[in-house]
This record gives structure tokens, C-alpha cells and sequence, in this order.
């Protein structure tokens, strides 16, 4: 069953196309990219899947419900993370889980910040305030705040970008972890091919604001007569 | 598109019921616990909500009692209670924007905005974390007034409460307006969620009668809830009673700027998610 079925979106800033006819669905326990050059419309997509941003034209539902009437049943289930936002830097790790446990009505907080911490190995960081994290250190946070509720739906737009190929590595051996044994479904973008041909069941190309190609790794490796996908993005993008 | 029947959700029950009682209180002490853990572990800001209060009533505590030295009667609890009710006014409508922009500051809008925290669910948690720091500064505030000056709050008698929750209204309103430039405007409007509560300042009669203003200006003074509450102030240190008249009016007027500025925000709300300038904050 889809628990992401997004119908013919529409987006224009001014006389941009940001995106334009782009349907999509995520199935449960679905690993799912969303690739495409800069400015081809993957994060605005993104926005609009989870209520940022308002589409112009089509119709979004999760879990069966449309987003637009029933945002708070739907985002309870959804969680995000992306390499360009933060979380606010004053706090200690602990309170910054803490808090977006309650921001997610999660039944016993102290239980659950106290699981999250043992999964993301936050143990020694713990008492530590986030501005005073490393680059790495603050993305295992933002994983454990995107986890907090455990999401039936996990969007993570370029999580390991700045992150170093260790920690970067360490991530998406996180995040496979997380989807085998938990059964989320996620959708992502990066732009590092091998972590998407690692991590993704699915993947769907953008360019210039619409869906261009959808398949396996594999499949669109076969369709575009290419050794890897990373010679399909090269394809896709320079048309 | 008709929206189609909604699957039971298959966990165990991590999570309340999203919109139940539980659910919603949760939320908003969660706004509440992030604002007041953040400005724990920062002690600048402790430092900041007490230094230009302190300031203030240092400067014009001064000045009254220069003033009383001139044989210028009332003048010392006159300005006193003023600079009181005026911080009562300024904190909350800055306290209410700054607790907003600092998600902007700490890129963390996004993160809030995709949560299941509601629009009202986060007003709702700003406003009873500024309501903690204004009493807070209040009452420390007059503790030094008393300490100094000799001058004590509870001389503005029962009006006291109404005369502080007219201007923390009036404070909030203003503070939403401020958000909603931002949202509608962008990071530059910064300006405005600082300064609006300064435009009510001259009008508002907090240091002088508004009988001092010329008539047009009275006329504008008239339809500003906090003039009717510096009024009532004096009229109430000069002896006279509470006029509950004039707080009935002060706080219809209240109601009417809260209904607006809150559609006002819901407004800016959803042309910033239109326009999409949610994800452009802190870019």
C-alpha cells in the first residue's frame, strides 16, 4: 500500500517552473531517491510533501489522508532531516531530543530520548550543547530527532552532505539499518550516486521540474545503456 | 480528490493520539521546555531581560527624583509606575518575536514547521514563556524600584492585574504582528518585529497625559488599549478609582486587535508556504 501517493504537482515562483506534473508514490517499507541536478526541483517537491510549501496544482495524501486537511494526523507519522537546517544550538543533545519528543507527542519522552541516544551512539555527547558539536556528530542528532517518533515515513533531503566519507558511510549504515528493522519507508535525495544505489529500492530522476525517468538502480542503468548511476545522472542532467 | 479511509497506525503506542488533549499539551510544553531550556543555557539572555529594564528604571528614577526636589508632585510614582507598565507592554511583544526569530537564527523552522505542532499549539507555547519572563522581569523590576526608590507596585491597588494583562494583550498583538512581517516579508522585517511597540511609545501616553497630544493624535491615542491602562494609572495614584469603564474598553479593543493580528498571522502563514518562503529562511 502507498503511504505516499502525491498526484500531479504543481509549483511556480514567478515565471520559474519549479515543478510541474510530478506524481509520485512511496510504498510502505519503501526506500526511495529523488534525484536531479541543482535547481531540478527535488527539495521543492520535498517541501510540498511535507506542508512547507503549498503546491499550485495536484493533490498530496499520506497514510490515506490528504495532507491539506489533516496535517497534524499526517505529519505525526513523518519525520525530516537535511543537511541545511540545524537544531537550535544552545541546547544539550539530550533536551534537543527531548523536546522534539513532546513536539511528537511521544508517549514516555525520557524512554524514548534515552533509546535514541543508545542507538546513535550520543552516549558521551549527551550533555553536550549543539553548537559545540561537529559537523558529523550534529547529524547523528538530527537522525535521532527524526527518529524520535519512530516515522513511518522518513524524508531526509541530502543527509550525509557534509558530512566526511567516514561518517558519511557510518549514516547510510544507520539508515539501512533503520529502514530493515523498523519497516519506514524513506525518501531521499543526495547527490552521491553509490549511497543511493546502496540505500535506494526506487529511484525517480528530475529535471527542469519533472519526473524524467523511475526504476531500479539497475533498471535505469539498463534504459540509459550506462555502467552506473552515476553516468545515468550524467545523462539525465546534461540531457 | 476525496481523501480515502484512514489505516489504523500499526505501532504500538509510542506516540499520543495527535489530536487528543494529551497530544496538544504535550506540544506546546514542548515549545515551553525548548524556550526555557534555551535561555538556561544561555546566560546572556538572562542578562539582557533584566539590563535594559533596569536601565530604564534607573534613568528615570533618577530623573524623579530630580524632579521631586523641584516640589513637582506625584511625579516620582507617576513615572515609576509607568516604567513598570511600559516594560510589561515591550517585553511581551519582543519576547514573543524574538522566541520566533531565534528559530529562524538557529535554522530550525523547518524542523518545527514539518512537525505535528500546530500554528496555535506554538503561539500558544510562546505566549506562556513570555508571560514567565515578563513576571519575571516584573517582579524584579519592582523589587528595585521599592529597594531604590521606595516606590511600590501594589500602589496601583486592584486595577494592578487588569492594567497588566491589558498591556501583555496588546504586547502579544503587536509581537504577532512583527512574525507575521517577517513570514511576509522575509528575515529583513526583523526591524519591525523590534520596533512596532516603540510607534505605540509617544502615542500612548505612558510618561504624559494624552491630553498633551495634539487632537489628532488624541484620537488615535483614544483607540490604543495601553492609553487607556497609563490613564487609568494615574487616575488611580492620584487618588481617584479604578475606572473600569475605561479597562472594559481598553480590553474589548484587546479582543478586536488579537482577532486580527491572529488572522493576520494565519495569513502570513500561508503566503509564506504559497510563495515558498518557509524554506528560504536561514538559507
Amino acid at each position: 500500500m502507498a503511504i505516499l501517493e502525491a498526484t500531479r504537482l504543481a509549483k511556480r515562483f514567478g515565471p520559474v517552473t519549479a515543478v510541474h506534473d510530478v506524481s509520485i508514490t512511496v510504498a510502505e517499507g519503501e526506500v526511495a531517491a529523488l534525484l536531479g541536478p541543482n535547481g531540478a526541483g527535488k527539495s521543492t517537491t520535498l517541501h510540498m510533501l511535507l506542508g512547507l510549501i503549498t503546491p499550485d496544482a495536484g493533490t498530496i495524501t499520506l497514510f490515506g489522508m490528504e495532507l491539506a486537511r489533516h496535517r497534524v494526523e499526517a505529519l505525526s507519522r513523518v519525520n525530516f532531516a537535511a543537511s541545511y537546517v540545524d537544531l537550535p544550538g544552545p541546547l544539550l543533545v539530550q533536551e534537543v531530543i527531548d523536546v522534539f519528543a513532546r513536539f511528537y507527542a511521544v508517549r514516555r519522552p525520557k524512554e524514548r530520548v534515552a533509546e535514541m541516544i543508545e542507538l546513535l551512539e550520543l552516549g558521551p555527547l549527551r550533555r553536550r550543547r549543539l553548537m559545540d558539536l561537529s559537523s558529523g556528530q550534529r547529524t547523528r542528532v538530527q537522525l535521532a530527532k527524526a527518529l524520535v517518533n519512530a516515522p513511518r515515513l522518513l524524508v531526509l533531503d541530502e543527509p550525509t552532505a557534509n558530512l566526511d566519507p567516514d561518517a558519511g558511510d557510518r549514516i547510510r549504515g544507520l539508515l539501512s539499518r533503520v529502514a530493515r528493522e523498523s519497516g519506514a519507508a524513506m525518501l531521499i535525495t543526495s547527490h552521491n550516486m553509490r549511497e543511493v544505489e546502496r540505500m535506494c529500492d526506487r529511484v525517480h530522476f528530475m529535471a527542469e521540474g519533472r519526473i524524467v525517468a523511475t526504476g531500479s538502480a539497475a533498471e535505469l542503468a539498463g534504459h540509459y545503456g550506462a555502467e552506473d548511476l552515476e553516468e545515468v545522472f550524467l545523462k539525465v542532467a546534461r540531457g | 480528490m476525496t481523501a480515502l479511509p484512514l489505516p489504523p497506525d500499526p505501532r504500538p503506542a509510542l506516540t499520543l493520539a495527535p489530536l487528543s488533549f494529551a497530544a496538544r499539551r504535550s506540544r506546546v510544553l514542548g515549545v515551553v521546555r525548548r524556550d526555557f531550556a534555551a535561555l538556561r543555557r544561555s546566560p546572556i539572555r538572562i542578562f539582557e531581560i533584566l539590563f535594559w529594564p533596569t536601565v530604564e528604571l534607573l534613568l528615570w528614577g533618577f530623573v524623579t527624583l530630580f524632579l521631586r526636589t523641584q516640589r513637582v508632585p506625584f511625579v516620582v510614582a507617576f513615572l515609576l509606575g509607568a516604567v513598570l507598565l511600559w516594560q510589561v507592554l515591550q517585553k511581551a511583544s519582543n519576547e514573543i518575536s524574538i522566541a520566533f526569530l531565534e528559530d529562524i537564527w538557529s535554522r530550525n523552522l523547518l524542523n518545527v514547521q514539518v512537525s505535528p505542532l500546530s500554528s496555535t499549539e506554538y503561539l500558544v507555547g510562546l505566549v506562556l514563556f513570555s508571560l514567565g519572563k515578563v513576571v519575571f522581569a516584573v517582579a524584579v523590576m519592582a523589587g528595585l524600584a521599592y529597594a531604590l526608590y521606595g516606590f511600590g507596585v501594589t500602589s496601583l491597588g486592584v486595577g494592578l492585574v487588569p492594567f497588566m494583562g491589558v498591556l501583555l494583550l496588546l504586547g502579544w498583538s503587536l509581537g504577532l504582528v512583527g512574525i507575521a512581517a517577517v513570514l511576509r516579508f522575509g528575515e529583513n522585517a526583523q526591524v519591525i518585529a523590534w520596533s512596532l511597540v516603540f510607534v505605540v511609545q509617544p502615542l500612548a501616553g505612558i510618561f504624559y497625559p494624552v491630553s498633551v497630544l495634539p487632537a489628532p493624535l488624541q484620537t488615535v491615542s483614544w483607540f490604543l488599549p495601553a492609553s487607556h491602562v497609563f490613564e487609568g494609572m494615574r487616575t488611580v495614584m492620584a487618588g481617584g478609582a479604578v475606572p473600569w469603564d475605561r479597562l472594559a474598553w481598553a480590553g474589548a479593543l484587546d479582543a478586536g486587535y488579537l482577532a486580527l493580528t491572529l488572522a493576520l498571522y494565519a495569513w502570513a502563514l500561508r503566503y509564506a508556504r504559497r510563495h515558498g518562503k518557509l524554506s528560504r529562511f536561514g538559507d
